[in-house]
């Protein structure tokens, strides 16, 4: 009886030296798991904007599993925290806050919606964390909303309308009309092709603005015809591109007037097929541009995706990841204090050729696309093909403005 | 375009967009008929329809083929689900109905999102249906001529089921009193797990109807299942003439409303079931108040 007792209190004693052990093993864990470059994105996964969410969490998982083959970055390994706000500006400054609160956050990209967006860079300061968008339209996010920790590695809404009228100045259109989703990025981007056409000197008739998530747009389509545009800009995204495409064929609208556009991701031609050919694009990021990095880059991403090219959002995301490592490495550091100064007016040459994050509004200086929905061999639905390239310095607008002087 | 033709669009246009908010407020309204519970996953079949159908297309090689198919194997899924998990619960209130349904929802959403991906995909219309007539002079897509035609078909149909059948009366007896038709040697389960499957077949069929205009995709439940409450709510819970004339009007005041003031494009379809709860608490034909 004894020895059995002596024997149970120093199993107790173990289990006691044991307990007082644990937790420097935990600190030790933590401090592994701390060793990892968190990056958080707060994602609409789910919702109207849905696809492009999922866009960006692959280009993002991708160039994850790409850096971390490689070492990482300042030998620390990345880890993407992902969560689903399905385009809720509350539920994404909740999303966030936890990733700050409980995960210890302190860098974030890929929150989908601007005004998600909007939502999130009034805490930046008190959260200590730096956002780099990767997709975020709004021009106010380098203009009035401008906040010392964040940055645009993508281009924004305005710069997308300000490619595509550029482009439009040497064709023959003469009325517009704009369609864009009543949300931000549609209000701004409608906005600033309305000045550019004005500017022009040609004739904008008129504008309407379409909720997110709208399944019929028949009335809308009826508004263009009865315009008497020959050409209309749209500012619509996700499920809305594909209905509005979708019933616009139905309609035959483009035998009516030139159908133009600020967005048309591969997700949308696909899932319309030849409803979108012929239509005319601003492309942030389009896998047909011509580069040595972005050939590499599309042939990288086809042997992970099984021959699938990639979309719009995930060239853009992979482009945002990397000024993540340029800023990140030359900092030494993912503290705000060292990665602001450090990211301010860093220059990478990537996908989409050269991208200098400017120091005054944070915004990235780079070329704007135009493309053309086009058959191509080898694919079952159309694909973009660049038909123009314009200078960095004609598509960014002046600093802290989202309007053009010229 | 002159006026005459402009409304003439629109209201074939109202038409069609009736028919597939007829097809989802119908389903809902029978299941809540004959079993007093609110069926919180149709917004979900009614995308699953959609998905269905894109997959009997590429088997088929046919839309009618997918017309078919679509509401017959969400109808039986239904028909399954009440056999195998509903017809447990009818001792209890309704509160278990609710997660359960609810729960429907989130599986099924997320199944279909691990079967076809989360992407939208692409359903188009026959070649049959995929031009264009002139209505006085104006180009209006046949597709959506063909959608108001399918909702008036079917709506004569259903009322034909329910009116003339022997099914039809044992739904409408069932629906009045069912201890009554148990007593009198009716398998009431057996009618209960059909009008689920009917229910949910319908709503596939809307889906997939849908399926060509919006393309099949995820967005498509969660409007959906709300356009069905909406209609059903106007209609009068569990009424059938409720849910088409509910459809009827939803569909034109949500034309009319976004064309002539796009910023309230959102609200009309509310404002509507606001007035309606005003004037009439239990729905224009809903027995109870």
């Amino acid at each position: 009886m004894t020895s059995t007792r002596s024997l149970s209190r120093r199993s107790v004693l173990a289990g006691a030296g044991a307990a007082v052990a644990a937790p420097s093993i935990w600190t030790s864990a933590q401090a592994q798991a701390g060793n990892t470059i968190k990056i958080g994105m707060p994602l609409a996964l789910t919702g109207p904007l849905g696809s492009v969410g999922q866009q960006q969490k692959r280009g993002a998982e991708f160039h994850t599993k790409w850096i971390n083959d490689r070492g990482g970055i300042l030998g620390r390994k990345v880890e993407l925290l992902i969560e689903d706000t399905v385009g809720n500006p509350a539920t994404c400054v909740r999303k966030a806050q936890e990733m700050v609160e409980r995960h210890d956050v302190r860098l974030f990209t890929g929150i989908t919606l601007s005004s998600e967006a909007l939502a999130i860079v009034p805490k930046l300061n008190e959260w200590n964390s730096i956002f780099i968008s990767s997709d975020n339209g709004d021009g106010r996010l380098t203009a009035a909303s401008l906040v010392p920790n964040f940055f645009r590695a993508n281009t924004s809404g305005p710069m997308g309308t300000r490619a595509v009228s550029l482009y439009l100045r040497e064709t023959t259109h003469k009325k517009f009309f704009a369609l864009g989703l009543d949300y931000a990025w549609g209000h701004n981007s409608v906005q600033v092709f309305e000045e550019e056409i004005k500017r022009m000197g040609r004739e904008f008739v008129g504008k309407v603005f379409a909720p997110t998530g709208t399944k019929d747009y028949s009335t809308y389509i009826t508004r263009l015809r009865q315009s008497g545009a020959d050409a209309v800009y749209l500012v619509l995204a996700g499920d809305d591109n594909n209905a509005f495409i979708a019933q616009a064929a139905q309609y035959q609208l483009a035998s009516r007037m030139a159908l133009l556009a600020e967005q048309l991701e591969l997700s949308t031609m696909r899932a319309v097929g030849d409803a979108c050919l012929g239509m005319i694009v601003s492309a942030r990021y389009a896998f047909t541009i011509d580069n040595p990095k972005n050939k590499e880059f599309v042939e990288l991403w086809k042997k992970e995706y099984d021959g699938l090219v990639p979309d719009q959002f995930e060239g853009e995301q992979w482009q945002c990841q990397q000024v993540f490592v340029a800023g990140i490495t030359k900092a030494g550091s993912i503290e705000a204090d060292k990665l602001r100064p450090a990211l301010e007016d860093l220059t990478i040459d990537d996908i989409k050729g050269k991208v200098h994050m400017r120091k005054c509004d944070h915004q990235g200086v780079q070329q704007g696309f135009v493309v053309k929905a086009s058959k191509r061999e080898g694919f079952s639905h159309p694909v973009p093909e660049v038909i123009a390239t314009l200078a960095a310095d004609r598509v960014t607008p002046p600093c802290n403005k989202m309007t053009y002087d010229d | 375009m002159s006026t005459l033709a402009f409304l003439l669009n629109q209201s074939v246009n109202a038409l069609s967009q009736a028919a597939l908010l007829f097809f989802l407020g119908v389903g809902l309204t029978l299941i809540f008929g004959i079993m007093r519970i609110v069926n919180f996953a149709h917004g979900t079949l009614y995308m699953l329809g959609a998905f269905v159908g894109y997959s009997a297309v590429r088997i088929t090689g046919s839309y009618w083929g997918a017309l078919v198919a679509a509401p017959l194997v969400v109808g039986l899924l239904g028909t399954a689900f009440e056999f195998g998990i509903l017809r447990r619960l009818y001792r209890r209130d309704a509160h278990a109905f609710l997660m359960v349904t609810f729960g429907l929802a989130l599986v099924t959403g997320e199944a279909v999102r691990l079967i076809w991906g989360s992407e939208a995909l692409q359903v188009p219309a026959p070649a049959l249906l995929s031009g264009v007539v002139f209505l006085l002079d104006e180009p209006f897509p046949v597709y959506r001529l063909f959608l108001a035609a399918a909702g008036a078909v079917m709506a004569f149909a259903i009322w034909q089921l329910l009116e003339r059948t022997r099914l039809g009366l044992l739904i409408r007896a069932t629906s009045q009193n069912a201890e009554m038709v148990h007593a009198l040697g009716t398998d009431v389960n057996m009618i209960r797990s059909a009008v689920f499957g009917i229910g949910c077949g319908l709503a596939a069929l809307g889906g997939v109807l849908a399926a060509p205009l919006v393309t099949a995709s995820h967005g498509m439940a969660a409007s959906a299942v709300i356009d069905a409450f909406v209609i059903v709510i106007i209609g009068g819970m569990g009424s059938f003439l409720g849910s088409l004339i509910g459809a009827l009007l939803v569909a034109f005041v949500q034309v009319f409303g976004n064309y002539y003031y796009p910023d309230f494009a959102l609200a009309f379809m509310y404002l509507l079931m606001l007035l309606v709860l005003v004037v009439r608490p239990g729905g224009l034909l809903g027995k109870e108040a």
